[in-house]
């Protein structure tokens, strides 16, 4: 089974090192402002620029404040304070990714090295996934099948190749949730609490997701139980005074605001941005599209009137619960189908009591809840909804739940095939392709400027990949020579695919075996 | 060291927990009493408590039963059903009653509590415990939609808490099978089919539950004696409407094809094509489901129908009672048929263009959502605490964001008029000078509402013999008129123009929805200024 264990990640690593996009070299801060590293490369989408410029402002001009060219660079997505450029973004991610740009840099491939963090962070989210899914009850294999569901069957994917915060967040989520499952110790609480406050300088968001599990090991401290005509409770103090853990990443948090903004209390997304531009009438390829939003402009001071709440409305959740489930531009039914089993999943966890169950519909709910009610739940130009990337993490357990459950109904495991299949060519095509794509919304407006059909779905993706385009390191650098864009898209779906489907056979055989030994 | 020790004597604890259980429902009534007053309080000093015209129309109904030129219960008139009005009556008549609207809101504020109250009741018959319960009060509580309505005087809450008092009722009857309960369920029935129609679909729904139950058990012979002690009371109040009908009006059914029923303005939209929901089932649906998200909030509403789903599969739960429950159902089959029916009219912003319009229709719903959730949470055991924590998560971001549909519906959508223009200026031009106005209450009622002159200031179509001088010879009657140049719908201007008495007025202000004419200084030597024909019959 071991042997079984590794291959299999180690196939499924490789599989995510071919996708890992990006381009050779070592940019300074006019190669970033070319297109060639914005819209047609790397960094297509302003996310991702914002949180480079950071890391590059930190490692190569040792400030928090943008030059210039930085500043153009990060447009329109960053902010400004008294009059210079500061980072939009929640800063912790930056700082996670220094290690990788400067390892790359040391082999020429800053931008790759920066991005591998990312990867890494995904790959241990599989480990994860796997780890608890077993702790919690699953099937080896099943667990090992949920994990793939989650890195390979869901926009996790395209999130796993790029510059965002999604999976650094999923990680602080599933490494809290291991610990608290592995072990009762201090150390582990104390860790848990360390990684609960970490998440808030990663995305303001994360306060919500975690403190589910911050209540939850707060618990911990806190024992019941009845002796005769009494209530016992005693209160660990030892346990509580984990809780001092939360101090060291909000004194960073506090720090680095006090520093770009001279604010300790200062959240950067409440911060004026610097003003978008109108929509340029020469737009004309499909990929440069998102970046005429960034037309440099002269900084314009607006007022300063947002509150970190006033982004949340409940009148939003209906249209954000659509976006998020059933449209075609982002919805889970068109992206990741395969996913939606888990609530099948929860169902049965819940019946059979399950440890955990409630702490994992508590980040799900939360998670989603957060989502729908938030301005933009389309995520801006993106692939499939990558906000819910930690509830795809949860319902991925309880995928490999499901499939322990029932892992003798070969109807079960045909749905979970076709639906996996499905899922990993989609996400798939987002991996090696691009991340931007247009909200339906934008789509007419888009059309009417640019004189060209605009698709908001994955059959943008498709498009792009059939003009021969990946943004692929690997396809980039050395699979162009000897294959099309389309063939490489067809080896690596067909080799995730091809495990997925394997490790389903074993299960189903694995399930009858044991029923025959049974009997 | 490491630990901090505490022990709780059981029996202490039992103590306090029947002390509490004992006096539950009075805690409710506190809670729901303080809550109500200062909610109200909050809208009535922030200038949102009379932001619907139609709350003003309601005020200024009620207050011309007992003041004007020709007062009267005739005055309830015909547009909408009278139990609002006549429950306003008894303090209506006070002038700091009728401009703050606390005499409308009184209504709805009692209703608020009664209502919050019957849903304790409600989920206390159905088995669900002390944390159920609470959810679902505050379910019903802590809606911005519901807090508002119970601050003004709409028909909302008297309508909400008519119903599920019939509901309750016939819950109880269901479930004891004694007789009183269905008397009690059948009077509230009636009440809430003299506050709107929706009430009227109630009783046959109700009608509907109880046939069946009965042939059930004890067959048809009973059926049809049960139904029937239920309808002869339940529906006296439809039958006592089309007799004032008939009697005020001389037809019975002119509340439903006169010239301001809701099916001639109804008519009026669908040659406006604006009434895309008739005829359309689908669209009727969606339209109606989207008002229940906004108004209750959609992730509340999603609860709502996964309680109502678990209610109905749960085997504990006897079959007569899952059966009364769905009564509780009524306002949504009620609300999609009108609409499929080109009955009523509701516009969502997105859905019927960029405006709101009626969306409060999907306030119907809110006990029985909260109802829902309350069974909901009491069954979801080792998901309570989570559930409830969503709740609270989504209710606290419901309040930050201030999501109150009814009053964008109220304040932007197309049941606001800004008639400050015109009110406020015969707040300063009329005041104090002798005369009256002539104006069809039908079309300004707001403005007379909103000017602060008392009602017997107004010659409106409800005046008698009054408005048939004034709208013969405007000129020795009417110092001032106010209407729609050239609008045939408003009463007044389709009087007054076909006389030659036009031509003595100078037109002193023209406004998006009324013009102010104003006798000219030569003509005042004629003009009547006191009420000079007597009581009137």
């Amino acid at each position: 089974m071991k042997k079984i264990y590794f291959f299999y990640s180690f196939i499924l690593l490789i599989a995510l090192i071919l996708s890992l996009r990006g381009l050779q070299g070592n940019p300074n801060a006019y190669d970033l402002n070319q297109s060639s590293w914005k819209e047609n490369g790397p960094f297509e989408l302003s996310p991702e620029r914002g949180r480079f410029t950071l890391l590059y402002s930190v490692i190569e001009d040792h400030s928090f404040y943008f030059s210039d060219q930085l500043g153009q660079f990060a447009r329109p997505d960053v902010a400004v304070s008294k009059g210079r450029y500061v980072s939009l973004f929640a800063p912790l991610l930056s700082f996670i990714t220094i290690p990788g740009y400067i390892i790359g840099k040391y082999f020429g491939i800053a931008q790759v090295g920066a991005f591998a963090i990312i990867s890494l962070f995904a790959f241990f989210n599989f480990l994860l996934i796997r780890s608890i899914s077993i702790r919690v009850g699953a099937n080896r294999i099943a667990a090992l099948l949920g994990a793939t569901v989650f890195l390979f069957a869901t926009p996790a994917f395209a999130y796993a190749v790029n510059l965002y915060q999604h999976h650094i967040s999923t990680f602080l989520i599933l490494m809290s949730i291991y610990l608290l499952l592995h072990s009762r110790s201090v150390w582990s609480l104390f860790l848990v609490f360390f990684l609960c406050a970490l998440a808030i300088p990663l995305d303001y968001p994360n306060l919500f997701f975690l403190f589910p599990i911050g209540v939850y090991a707060l618990g911990r401290t806190i024992t019941t139980r009845y002796q005769g005509n009494n209530f016992k409770i005693r209160f660990n103090f030892v346990k509580f005074i984990t809780i001092s853990a939360m101090t060291l990443p909000i004194l960073f948090f506090l720090w680095f605001n006090q520093v770009s903004y001279g604010n300790a209390f200062q959240l950067s997304g409440t911060l004026p941005s610097a003003k978008r531009a109108p929509l340029s009438k020469n737009v004309t390829s499909n990929t440069s599209l998102e970046s005429q939003f960034a037309v440099p402009t002269p900084p314009v001071n607006a007022a300063n009137n947002k509150s970190a709440l006033g982004f949340f409305k409940t009148r939003q959740m209906l249209n954000g619960f659509y976006i998020q489930f059933i449209s075609p531009d982002r919805g889970i039914l068109y992206f990741s189908p395969v996913i939606l089993l888990g609530v099948l999943g929860a169902f049965l966890a819940y019946k059979r009591k399950v440890k955990m169950v409630p702490l994992f519909v508590a980040i799900i709910g939360a998670n989603i809840l957060l989502y729908s009610m938030w301005g933009d739940p389309w995520g801006g130009w993106a692939f499939g909804s990558r906000y819910l990337i930690p509830s795809y993490a949860i319902l991925s357990i309880f995928i490999a739940l499901l499939l322990s459950y029932w892992q003798r109904k070969i109807w079960l495991l045909l749905i979970f095939i076709i639906l996996f299949g499905f899922s990993v060519g989609v996400n798939t095509l987002g991996a090696i392709t691009s991340s931007a794509n247009p909200p339906k919304a934008e789509v007419l407006e888009l059309e009417k400027v640019s004189g060209l059909v605009q698709k908001y779905t994955f059959e943008r993706n498709w498009d792009f990949l059939r003009s021969n385009n990946s943004k692929s390191f690997v396809f980039q650098v050395a699979a162009r020579k000897y294959m099309s864009a389309v063939q490489y898209y067809e080896i690596l779906a067909g080799l995730i695919i091809l495990s997925g489907l394997s490790l389903t056979t074993i299960l189903l055989i694995s399930g009858r075996v044991k029923r025959k030994n049974n009997k | 060291m490491n630990n901090l020790r505490f022990s709780i004597n059981l029996k202490n604890l039992q103590k306090v927990v029947s002390f509490l259980q004992n006096r539950e429902i009075y805690i409710y009534l506190i809670v729901l009493s303080v809550v109500s007053i200062v909610t109200f309080i909050i809208y009535y000093t922030n200038g949102l408590g009379l932001s619907y015209n139609d709350a003003r129309s309601h005020l200024d109904i009620g207050r011309r039963v007992v003041e004007g030129l020709k007062p009267g219960l005739a005055q309830l008139g015909s547009v909408w059903l009278p139990l609002p009005h006549i429950l306003m009556i008894p303090t209506v008549w006070n002038d700091f009653m009728w401009h703050t609207g606390l005499s409308g809101a009184l209504v709805s504020m009692i209703s608020f509590v009664i209502t919050g109250l019957l849903i304790y009741k409600f989920l206390k018959e159905l088995g669900v415990g002390a944390i159920g319960r609470l959810i679902g009060v505050l379910i019903f509580v802590a809606n911005l939609n519901i807090l508002y309505l119970q601050s003004t005087a709409m028909t909302e809450m008297l309508l909400l808490v008519t119903m599920t008092a019939t509901v309750y009722e016939l819950l109880l009857w269901f479930k004891k099978e004694n007789i009183l309960n269905l008397l009690k369920s059948a009077f509230f029935a009636m009440l809430s089919t003299m506050v709107r129609y929706d009430g009227w679909f109630l009783v046959m729904f109700c009608i509907a539950l109880i046939s069946i139950e009965v042939y059930r058990k004890k067959g048809y012979k009973i059926t049809e004696g049960v139904v029937i002690l239920f309808a002869t009371l339940a529906g006296f109040g439809i039958f006592l409407w089309f007799l004032w009908n008939q009697l005020i009006f001389k037809d019975a059914l002119y509340f439903m094809f006169g010239p301001f029923s809701a099916h001639t303005q109804q008519e009026q939209l669908e040659i406006a094509g604006n009434l895309a929901t008739k005829g359309n089932l689908l669209f009727s649906i969606k339209v109606y489901l989207f008002a229940i998200a906004y108004n209750s909030n959609t992730f509340i509403a999603l609860l709502g129908l996964i309680g109502a789903l678990i209610l109905w599969m749960d085997k504990r739960i006897k079959v007569s009672l899952k059966i009364a429950t769905t009564a509780l159902m009524a306002p949504l089959f009620f609300n999609i048929l009108s609409l499929y029916l080109g009955q009523s009219v509701l516009f969502i912003q997105g859905l019927s263009g960029n405006t709101w319009f009626n969306v409060r229709y999907g306030i119907t719903l809110m006990p029985s959502i909260a109802i829902f959730i309350g069974f909901l949470v009491d069954r979801l055991k080792t998901l309570r605490i989570v559930t409830i924590g969503l709740l609270l998560f989504v209710i606290f971001f419901s309040f930050t964001s201030l999501d109150a549909t009814t009053i964008d519906d109220a304040k932007v959508g197309s049941s606001q008029k800004n008639v400050s223009e015109v009110s406020g200026w015969l707040n300063k031009n009329a005041k104090d000078k002798p005369g009256f106005v002539l104006i069809s209450a039908a079309s300004h009622d707001a403005i007379i509402f909103s000017s602060g002159l008392p009602m017997s200031k107004f010659i409106h179509e409800g005046t008698g013999a009054y408005w048939e001088e004034a709208t013969t010879n405007p000129g020795h009657w009417a110092r001032w008129i106010i209407m729609r140049t050239y609008d045939n719908q408003d009463m007044t201007y389709r009087a007054v123009s076909k006389t030659p008495d036009l031509i003595k007025y100078n037109m002193v202000g023209k406004y998006p929805f009324a013009d102010i004419y104003e006798l000219k200084d030569d003509y005042l030597p004629s003009l009547i200024t006191t009420p000079i024909l007597g009581k009137q019959k």
